[in-house]
């Protein structure tokens, strides 16, 4: 095992405009955010992003105009609303969306860890998913028992981004004992192409092999791991600290007037250098401190 | 003055839908209204079954299954959420779909921006697709209960701008065009189950397959009901009334189930 360990700047010059990356999490939960404003600094455009269901990496890229297409189950901001960046976007015309529900978009996901090209399902039957998306979307029958399926693409992203809790650095991610499993990031880096994972916090090698069964990511999946502590704020990190409710507040206020560019991003992202100026700028060292729930 | 609460009577009349020995699918909802239409009502519902005729009527939240459900803060915060207690948590959100593909669930809540006279919901956009009036939230699960939960249930309030003869876009499908076309398009052919509204209950019992009014609530007209529909639902020759809750039924929600208000809270 070599060591996979390099800097967020560092990791996010690997991925190169007009990309397409599957980012990690769920909604607002370990969305890898600190890599998506860094992605921002790095002026990084044209991407085709791929979720589960996505939220704020998607809104906070579509409030700067860097995406061009999504792929998800939802896009949305949970219990804090509407994702108006990527709403306006959409509306706009700018941003083309293809929606797939659940069992569809988990099903192409497998066909990816399974390296094939595509995987077959029933929900998108009579739906206006299938009629939209004819070139994606194709029906068939079985060839056992005549029953009819859409045939739906595996999805292969160009880079896979997820944020996790802890690692070593030679890239074996694990899981805590008690986290949200609400999410498919276990299966989206088993189909991955180039993987990159922020963590929480690098620990030694031997609190991994003290525990072989919770790491759900092997070190030979992963190309680059970064450390970044409070990597996904103002979204939560199960198991280590809670969604930022007071930052959120601001986010979407300046997004529903639509002035999230000129007050937000300006403040935020490009006014920062990198991820520690953020954490200084974003919040208190009180208001961290309560937002810790380890 | 009535000694319950529209939403009260909404929870009842879920409740009598729910059978022992069944799994049903509650998601977790957003805020507001919302909330009280995705989680509060189902919630309230289950265990008001629980309570009474079917004991063993189990849940699957979001992604636990048979949560402990004594007491409900009234803001979630995902850290109550990472330790809430219950019997199985998937390791990974597949485990739910294929649950789901596979016809475990009976019963799922829903709701939507549109649904029109046969049972199809639209939760993606208003106006053209590709460059919506209004963009809304995508599919997420919806689809899949529709095409492979035994008895979807409805919960929506009854206005003019949700009740459409047709929906702009088919995220989730009813009926479909009615009569057999839903089987025809491959799915089974079970759809939408009851529709359950502040007004009224709605189902789709007739060869038609249209939506069809069932009963309605105490104190409200059809004249009201039929004004607040975009189309005109199939009507039965005598329409009955919906049953009231009953005091006991009242008090539990209030002292037991629901005694911060954080379920029913808008």
């Amino acid at each position: 095992m070599k060591s996979k360990l390099i800097a967020l700047e560092d990791a996010v010059k690997l991925v190169p405009s007009g990309s397409s990356i599957a980012f990690g999490g769920s909604i607002l939960r370990r969305q890898p955010m600190a890599f998506v404003r860094e992605m921002i600094r790095q002026g990084k455009k044209d991407l085709t992003i791929y979720g589960y269901p996505c939220g704020l990496a998607t809104d906070t890229l579509a409030g700067v105009g860097a995406v061009k297409r999504v792929e998800a189950v939802y896009t949305g901001l949970f219990q804090f609303g509407m994702s108006y960046n990527f709403r306006r976007a959409v509306e706009n015309g700018e941003l083309e969306i293809k929606d797939y529900p659940e069992v569809a978009q988990a099903a192409r996901y497998q066909a990816a860890a399974m390296n094939i090209d595509f995987i077959v399902t029933k929900d998108l039957l009579g739906t206006g998913m299938a009629k939209y998306n004819p070139e994606d979307i194709v029906e068939m029958t079985s060839p056992f028992t005549g029953e009819k399926y859409h045939a739906v693409k595996a999805i292969k992203p160009d880079f896979t981004v997820l944020h996790e809790y802890v690692a070593d650095e030679y890239g074996n991610v694990q899981w805590p004992d008690h986290r949200d499993a609400d999410d498919l990031d276990m299966l989206f880096a088993k189909g991955s192409k180039r993987l990159i994972v922020t963590v929480e916090k690098i620990v030694p090698h031997n609190q991994i092999t003290s525990r072989p069964n919770m790491t759900f990511i092997p070190h030979s999946w992963v190309e680059a791991v970064v450390e970044v502590p409070f990597g996904t704020h103002p979204a939560p990190c199960d198991a280590f600290y809670d969604e930022d409710d007071d930052h959120m507040a601001l986010y979407q206020k300046l997004a529903k007037e639509g002035t999230w560019y000129e007050e937000y991003a300006k403040k935020f992202i490009y006014g920062t250098k990198d991820h520690w100026e953020y954490l200084d700028k974003a919040m208190s060292a009180s208001h961290m401190a309560k937002l810790i729930v380890r | 003055m009535a000694y319950y609460t529209m939403n009260e009577l909404m929870a009842v009349a879920a409740s009598k839908e729910l059978r022992d020995e069944e799994l049903g699918f509650i998601g977790v909802g957003t805020d507001g209204r919302a909330y009280t239409m995705a989680v509060g009502i189902p919630m309230i519902a289950a265990r008001l079954a629980q309570m009474s005729h079917a004991p063993n009527f189990t849940i699957f939240w979001n992604n636990l299954l048979s949560p402990k459900l004594d007491e409900i803060p009234p803001y979630l915060t995902q850290d109550y959420l990472t330790k809430w207690p219950c019997a199985f948590q998937p390791v990974t959100c597949e485990d739910k779909n294929e649950m789901l593909a596979n016809g475990r669930f009976d019963v799922s809540f829903d709701s939507a921006s549109q649904i029109d006279q046969y049972g199809n919901m639209n939760i993606t956009a208003i106006g053209d697709y590709k460059k919506p009036k209004v963009r809304l939230v995508g599919c997420l699960a919806q689809p899949d209960h529709f095409a492979f939960v035994k008895r979807p249930i409805i919960l929506t309030d009854l206005k003019k701008r949700t009740f459409v003869e047709k929906v702009d876009f088919i995220t989730s499908v009813g009926y479909l065009d009615g009569k057999d076309s839903r089987v025809k398009a491959g799915l089974k052919p079970y759809g939408p189950w009851k529709v359950i509204t502040d007004k009224c209950i709605l189902n789709f019992e007739n060869e038609e397959r249209k939506m069809q009014l069932e009963s309605v609530h105490p104190g409200i007209t059809l004249e009201e009901v039929l004004d607040n529909m975009g189309f005109r639902p199939v009507i039965p020759e005598v329409i009955k009334t919906t049953e009231e809750p009953t005091k006991e039924q009242v008090k539990a929600i209030r002292e037991i189930i629901d005694p911060n208000h954080s379920l029913l809270r808008a």
